[in-house]
């Protein structure tokens, strides 16, 4: 498998009023295409800012971030934009779906800002149907459940075809049996070749992926392949 | 593609506008509220453009009916300009120049490229017949007047030279007064008392309608003489009126004019000035910076709403940007990039600045079309016009108070840091 993400000696630090915040301390590691990486951590770790600087919404401080065996340690906003567009699709814990608006439109979204968007009507359908949701097609946002809603960002994030989807503690929200089909949604993905990067700070969640980055205080804590890892099936229910 | 824009796509472009107009379209009231003095600034930037328009035509008519071929000499405060306030002021004020004479428009008169004139002086008395008693402006003027005006006799006649050389008692009366006085009698050769005096009525003026000079209409027409001596009691005229033989040099005859005037008058300052000339193509000039300057005035005042309506737009905008922060932050996390949320509220400025130029321009419109009926209805020959350069104006002036109020809120949008919006509240 070729290698999607490298990161070396990350560091990340925010200035405020001359006060430093040291978040990432140096972290070294890669992800292949094709992975279920899930970075857990505790609410503090620096995990939710290591995942803004692997998704292009945020800049590293010093260090070295190769995406695709680009170095993309000092992208412009515009470029990490593209980035963003191209490469990455985001799924959210609170969903974050555009209120009063169509399922088809909160889907396409992404597709505006494509540089070449293609059949954006195609693409669309295609994406919803992935998460069994093509009768809900043209209702609107506020009109679903929240299982829904979450199934709806995830083909939000599938629709540009990106080389990485985040799920950002993309159960957090939901009762376990719809978490349970966000994951079941989020592993045959991965079965499909998507490489999927899972924040959380649950053990639980963080075991449906195949390896876990543990982050703490900034630094890596520890980094295994999860031999055990839950997997649910077609038809399972999650149990917690 | 325009480069400016940071559109790759029509599609793009397309979808820009489109979430404008939709997120307009989620706060129909408040979009609405927001226009309002969009509508009242284009509203009456448009009413101001039409009616100028149709003023200016007016007076033009007025004017193009008499024809352009005279001079006319008029009284003047010395030492100030002729469309001067100061000339305007003294003489309400009550300082009455008395030095302007029948003789000089004799001597003026023998000027090679004059063919007529008439002078001219106004009062005003009660005029009675009868019961019927009425306060009227009396027009003293020669014999020559029909010669140069554009009223004509209904009934009777005109007096003439011998009349006013001996002071004769006989009146010519205006349609309007003839209507007062007489109804439906024929008032020729009928006895009228002006003043203490009683005169003949020897003709009724054909109607002229309304007017923006003088309503001729409501005047009694005298010999001047027989007005200035026996009801003013005074020697002065307060104007002339010369017919030229020869427009082309209206300018030189002008001079002449002037240096005939001066003679007369034994003035060798033209400072000291007692008498201003102007030719009729002078008069349109003056005429027509005046018009200008009023409707400069009064859009300025439009221009006014304008701003007002466009900081009430400013304000808005910064309420839907810090509203919309939520959305701001998921469009850049979907790789909306700083140019194209900066462009999708700009687009929201300038289309609900342009829609309430649109409305602004169906109000100035209608406005103006009922303006026109009302002017109408007064006898006025008022045509209504659509100002093509108005509509211009108004849709650019939109455009850009559009552009320019909704620059900085959208430029808010644009600067939000991705992380911090998405997670606003």
């Amino acid at each position: 498998m070729t290698e999607l993400i490298k990161v070396q000696d990350l560091k990340k630090q925010y200035e405020n009023d001359e006060i430093v915040t040291k978040v990432l301390h140096g972290v070294s590691f890669s992800i292949k295409q094709g992975e279920f990486v899930a970075i857990m951590g505790p609410s503090g770790s620096g995990k939710s800012t290591l995942m803004h600087i692997l998704g292009f919404l945020d800049q590293l401080t010093t260090g070295k971030y190769f995406f695709k065996n680009n170095d993309t340690s000092n992208l412009s906003d515009d470029q990490m934009a593209e980035y963003r567009n191209f490469e990455i699709g985001f799924v959210f814990q609170a969903f974050n779906l555009l209120p009063r608006t169509s399922v088809f439109d909160n889907v396409k979204l992404p597709l505006t800002y494509a540089k070449n968007p293609g059949d954006i009507n195609d693409k669309v359908k295609k994406a919803i149907e992935a998460v069994d949701l093509t009768h809900r097609t043209n209702n609107l946002s506020n009109q679903l459940s929240g299982g829904e809603k979450q199934r709806v960002a995830i083909a939000r994030a599938l629709v540009n075809d990106p080389a990485l989807i985040f799920a950002d503690e993309p159960t957090g929200n939901l009762d376990s049996k719809t978490g349970g089909q966000v994951m079941r949604i989020l592993q045959n993905l991965n079965k499909q070749g998507k490489t999927i990067i899972l924040v959380t700070h649950e053990k639980y969640t963080a075991e449906h992926a195949r390896r876990i980055i543990k982050i703490r205080d900034g630094l890596i804590e520890s980094d295994f392949k999860v031999t055990n890892h839950i997997e649910i099936n077609d038809g399972d229910e999650l149990l917690k | 593609m325009i480069q400016l824009l940071p559109f790759a796509t029509n599609n793009m472009l397309i979808s820009t506008i489109k979430t404008a107009i939709q997120s307009l379209l989620h706060n129909k009231t408040r979009s609405l509220l927001t226009v309002v003095g969009i509508v009242i600034g284009i509203t009456s930037v448009i009413t101001v453009l039409s009616a100028g328009q149709a003023i200016k035509g007016l007076i033009i008519g007025e004017i193009e009916a008499f024809g352009s071929n005279y001079i006319q000499v008029e009284v003047k405060t010395p030492s100030t300009n002729q469309a001067s306030v100061e000339n305007a002021f003294s003489q309400v004020g009550g300082a009455t120049i008395t030095t302007l004479k029948e003789s000089d428009a004799e001597e003026v008169a023998k000027l090679q490229n004059i063919s007529a004139y008439y002078t001219a002086i106004m009062g005003q008395e009660i005029v009675g017949y009868q019961s019927e008693i009425e306060k009227v402006f009396l027009f003293g003027t020669n014999s020559d007047f029909l010669k140069i005006d554009t009223g004509e006799i209904d009934t009777g006649r005109f007096f003439d030279k011998e009349e006013n050389q001996s002071l004769a008692r006989v009146a010519v009366i205006g349609s309007k007064v003839k209507d007062n006085l007489f109804g439906d009698n024929d008032p020729i050769g009928k006895s009228i008392k002006i003043g203490k005096e009683k005169f003949t009525v020897i003709g009724v003026m054909k109607e002229r309608g309304a007017s923006f000079s003088l309503d001729m209409d409501g005047m009694i027409f005298l010999p001047v003489k027989t007005l200035q001596k026996r009801l003013l009691g005074i020697d002065y005229i307060s104007f002339m009126i010369m017919q030229l033989v020869d427009n082309n040099l209206a300018d030189q005859t002008a001079e002449d004019v002037i240096f005939t005037m001066r003679e007369l008058h034994n003035i060798t300052d033209p400072d000291r000035d007692d008498f201003a000339v102007t030719t009729m193509d002078q008069a349109m000039e003056m005429l027509d910076t005046i018009i200008l300057g009023m409707q400069f005035l009064l859009i300025m005042l439009g221009s006014i709403s304008l701003i007002v309506g466009g900081v009430g737009i400013m304000n808005i905008m910064y309420v839907s940007v810090t509203e919309r922060t939520f959305e701001i932050g998921l469009r850049k996390s979907v790789g909306a990039k700083s140019g194209n949320i900066l462009w999708q509220f700009l687009f929201e400025a300038i289309i609900i600045t342009l829609i309430g130029g649109i409305i602004g321009i169906i109000f100035g419109l209608l406005l103006s079309i009922l303006i026109s009926i009302g002017a109408k209805s007064q006898g006025f020959d008022w045509e209504f016009s659509i100002s093509i350069a108005g509509i211009i104006l108004a849709t650019s002036m939109s455009t850009i108070v559009g552009l320019v109020f909704g620059l900085y809120p959208a430029k808010k949008a644009a600067a939000m840091n991705p992380i911090q919006a998405i997670s606003h509240e």
